[in-house]
């Protein structure tokens, strides 16, 4: 069976980071995830960059993108992401507090390829979360879903 | 002036005749030329028939006055004047000899005196008395009144009058002392080309002439005829001149000029019916008497002008006052008509400043005015103040109203927008007061006062009175005033503006970080509390209540941020506004609201609705807070009744919401549309308190109004109206 790709979250709140991570843990994705705390980080990891020179090879099923972030932020990372004619076809969910309409704009502008607005609901962010998952890390992949057979892994980049 | 205005030919053989080389004299009096060792050059044909027995011959004067003259020659001699110089006896004549000096010549005029004719000391204290008396008058019309008199006392003269210019040297006679043989010609007008401008200039040289009979026939001078006479007492006058004098029923004449600094302001004319002579000290006391009534004019003009200026200075600083004290500056001009006219003394006035026109006094209409302001705009604005005494030679269209505005004086008061301050001028014709019938026909032929009064008439048909250089500094005065508020409003509204760019910047910032900073603690607190609830399943019920009260105060903590957010954004976002189908806007809703409304028993009477115009989703939101409300207040009501409706008004469509709920106490209405204000308390009707706040903003963002009636318990009724679009 063919290895599954990891899902690269990329936030720089923790608290967003725990509670992101709860939700992808408690959905029925099998998929490994690569956690980044800021947008430089996301790209060394996504180009083999830096400390990531001799990460093993593979790029993410999908990227969760936070929009605000440190040093580079969501935008920019995905406008290198979408630029790039190695890391283009990759999935990108931007992640963002708001909905302001400029960051929406902007986003699908660059070609983002889902755009969810964090609801103060945690049920409902739960579920936003979970279905995001399975569309991006799973539907798009010939893969069908399966249980973890153990605890989610859960690696920084 | 131009001869081509002249109707007919006399007057333009005035202007071309060689007035000042006649070639003759007139014949009471000798002419002689001699160099300047008193040796004869020429003579005047009459020399010899007057020297007759007993009066002495040519020679026999330059004899007997020879050093004498050539002493007065040597020490008194002008280049520019005629000069008295004195009163020969010989045999028992008496001769009053006059010289001037022309070229490489001595002019010498020979006229007969009486012994006992006087000088001009017997005069003094006549003359003394009239200088008081001048001092002591008012008016101009005062000083000429008293000129006039004491001249005609000195000379015996049926009439003199006193006789000004205009600028574009038409006459007026604004003095006149008379006895019963000649008519008044008081407030008479000729036009200028009455005297041609060669002749005014000789006038302004020479500032006395006389004629004792213009019936006299003229006297050559032998050998000489291209001699210039400009400055001899007894050059001959032109025959077109005779022919007037006798038309006027004038056999006599004597006129002095009255030169202020150089310049000819009007003549002293004297006249009479039958021949008269006037000795040369009678006529040098005139002369001076001329003199010093030039000085006096020239006096008075200048105080009469800074009376002007002070007077329309003090108009002036009040219209200053009122604009100063007025809301809108502009309307400190156009709420006092009075000032704004008696500025610059106009019948009328306009003022054209941001789009609008107000007419003050007697003006064309307003639509003439705002063509007449076109054109203002399309000249340029270099010469403002414009100004001009006969509109309609400029702007043709101006023809139609010269009643109104045959004078026309401009400010412009903006450099971009088309704004004015105008003030019109009647034609002259309506202003000129008569106090005889200048058309009655007093003399026949060519040239005569009626005819003249009819080519005055015709000179300044269209024409206004001229705009005097006071006025026009203060109208350059109110000019920078004026533009100084408008620029200094235009540089507060750019500060304004500046600043208004800068504070919706700063709020933009402030919501976006808000929006992402503000809602997170938020979503934290809800999303913790609701991962303990979970590991505490088991825990109290107590426990979990005080968990689910943590997770709903924070949830509703966090709609309000967004209410906020979404209230803010509506008030930055673009409008583009559309026709709006509201009938369909309103089924929409309706259809999204259903959910609401489920399991109520709502009655709806919906009319068709009036079209709108504005942006649909921004209207939608307003539908959507209006019917939402309706709903959410008639809930216990069943049936609840909720009625739409529009009417078309001639200003703009209203369109109204009306249910049968709750209602409001009108004490509170004002409240109504507040942010984040209610009139319910929170555990009866659930809502944060922006929906009307949002409607407002939109229907206001729309420049239109929203306004609410209703009593407790009795329903409401909430209107809305939108300016109609442009179609």
């Amino acid at each position: 069976m063919a290895q599954l790709k990891p899902i690269l979250l990329v936030e720089d709140n923790p608290k967003d980071l725990e509670l992101t991570l709860t939700a992808l843990d408690r959905s029925q994705l099998a998929n490994d995830v690569v956690t980044a705390r800021d947008g430089a980080e996301a790209i060394d990891w996504l180009k083999y960059r830096g400390v990531h020179h001799n990460r093993p090879e593979g790029d993410p099923a999908v990227v969760l993108l936070d929009l605000k972030l440190p040093k580079v932020d969501g935008l920019q990372v995905l406008e290198e992401i979408k630029r790039s004619p190695e890391l283009r076809h990759i999935p990108v969910v931007m992640l963002t507090a708001s909905k302001e309409e400029r960051d929406l704009v902007r986003s699908y502008e660059l070609g983002v390829n889902a755009f969810v607005v964090k609801p103060v609901d945690f049920r409902e962010f739960f579920k936003a979360i979970q279905e995001v998952g399975m569309f991006w890390a799973i539907l798009n992949e010939p893969h069908p879903p399966r249980p973890r057979d153990q605890p989610m892994k859960v690696s920084k980049a | 002036m131009t001869s081509g205005q002249m109707p007919s030919s006399a007057a333009a053989d005035c202007a071309a005749e060689p007035i000042r080389t006649p070639g003759s004299i007139q014949p009471h009096g000798i002419l002689l030329v001699l160099n300047d060792d008193l040796v004869l050059l020429h003579r005047s044909a009459n020399a010899d028939a007057i020297l007759t027995e007993g009066k002495g011959s040519i020679d026999q004067i330059l004899r007997a006055g020879g050093d004498l003259i050539r002493a007065d020659l040597e020490c008194s001699l002008p280049d520019d004047g005629t000069v008295t110089l004195r009163t020969l006896s010989i045999g028992d004549a008496c001769w009053t000899v006059t010289a001037h000096r022309n070229d490489k010549a001595v002019i010498l005029e020979f006229e007969e005196t009486a012994a006992n004719a006087g000088s001009l000391d017997t005069l003094y204290p006549q003359i003394r008395r009239s200088v008081e008396q001048m001092q002591a008058t008012v008016g101009l019309e005062d000083l000429g009144q008293v000129v006039a008199a004491v001249i005609r006392d000195m000379t015996g003269f049926d009439r003199v009058l006193v006789y000004r210019f205009d600028e574009d040297w038409n006459g007026t006679v604004i003095a006149e002392d008379r006895n019963e043989r000649l008519p008044s010609y008081l407030d008479l007008r000729f036009p200028a080309a009455d005297i041609p401008a060669q002749a005014r200039e000789l006038y302004r040289l020479n500032r006395l002439r006389l004629i004792p009979d213009a019936g006299y026939i003229p006297v050559p001078i032998e050998g000489a005829g291209d001699l210039d006479l400009g400055f001899s007492v007894l050059r001959s006058v032109s025959p077109v001149h005779q022919e007037y004098m006798r038309n006027m029923g004038t056999q006599s004449s004597m006129s002095i000029s009255i030169v202020e600094e150089g310049h000819l302001w009007g003549l002293i004319a004297c006249h009479s019916a039958a021949p008269r002579r006037v000795p040369p000290h009678v006529r040098n006391a005139c002369d001076f008497l001329g003199q010093i009534m030039a000085m006096l004019i020239g006096a008075r003009v200048r105080s009469t002008e800074t009376a002007e200026r002070v007077v329309r200075h003090r108009i002036e600083s009040r219209i200053l006052g009122h604009m100063a004290a007025e809301q809108r500056f502009i309307e400190g001009l156009t709420l006092y008509p009075e000032d704004i006219l008696s500025l610059v003394d106009a019948a009328g006035a306009a003022v054209i400043f941001g789009g609008e026109c107000q007419l003050l006094g007697a003006t064309p209409t307003e639509a003439q005015v705002m063509r007449l302001a076109g054109w203002l705009d399309a000249r340029g604005h270099d010469d403002m103040p414009f100004h001009t005494t006969n509109l309609a030679g400029l702007f043709p269209e101006a023809a139609e109203y010269t009643a109104l505005a045959s004078g026309l004086l401009a400010i412009s008061i903006s450099q971009i927008h088309t704004s004015y301050v105008l003030w019109f001028r009647p034609e002259v014709m309506k202003t000129v007061k008569w106090s005889g019938d200048p058309k009655k026909d007093i003399h026949g032929g060519r040239i005569n006062p009626r005819k003249s009064f009819d080519l005055w008439r015709e000179q300044v048909r269209d024409h206004s009175l001229p705009w005097s250089p006071a006025v026009l500094d203060t109208v350059r005065s109110l000019t920078n005033a004026i533009t100084g508020i408008v620029l200094r409003k235009a540089e507060e509204m750019a500060e304004l503006t500046d600043e208004l760019r800068r504070s919706n910047k700063e709020l933009e910032a402030f919501s976006y970080s808000v929006s992402h900073d503000l809602r997170a603690p938020f979503r934290h607190i809800v999303g913790y509390a609701e991962l303990l609830k979970e590991e505490t399943a088991d825990a109290a019920p107590r426990a979990r209540r005080y968990l689910d009260t943590i997770i709903e105060s924070a949830f509703s903590a966090g709609r309000l941020v967004d209410d906020l957010l979404h209230f803010s954004q509506m008030g930055r976002a673009t409008l583009v506004p559309i026709p709006v189908d509201m009938n369909r806007l309103v089924d929409e809703v309706r259809r999204m609201l259903s959910q609401d409304m489920q399991g109520r028993n709502i009655v709806w009477k919906v009319s068709d609705l009036p079209k709108g115009h504005g942006d649909p989703s921004f209207l939608r939101a307003v539908w959507q807070n209006l019917l939402s409300n309706a709903i959410k207040y008639t809930r216990d009501r069943d049936p609840a009744c909720i009625t739409i409706r529009g009417d078309t008004t001639p200003e703009s469509p209203i369109w109204t919401v009306q249910d049968n709920g709750v209602g409001f106490d009108m004490a509170y209405a004002d409240k109504l549309f507040g942010v984040f204000q209610r009139l319910h308390r929170m555990e009866d009707y659930e809502g944060s308190g922006i929906g009307l706040a949002n409607v407002r903003r939109i229907v206001e963002r729309h420049n239109g109004h929203v306004w609410a009636e209703a009593a407790p318990d009795k329903g409401a009724t909430f209107h809305f109206s939108l300016p109609a679009g442009k179609s």
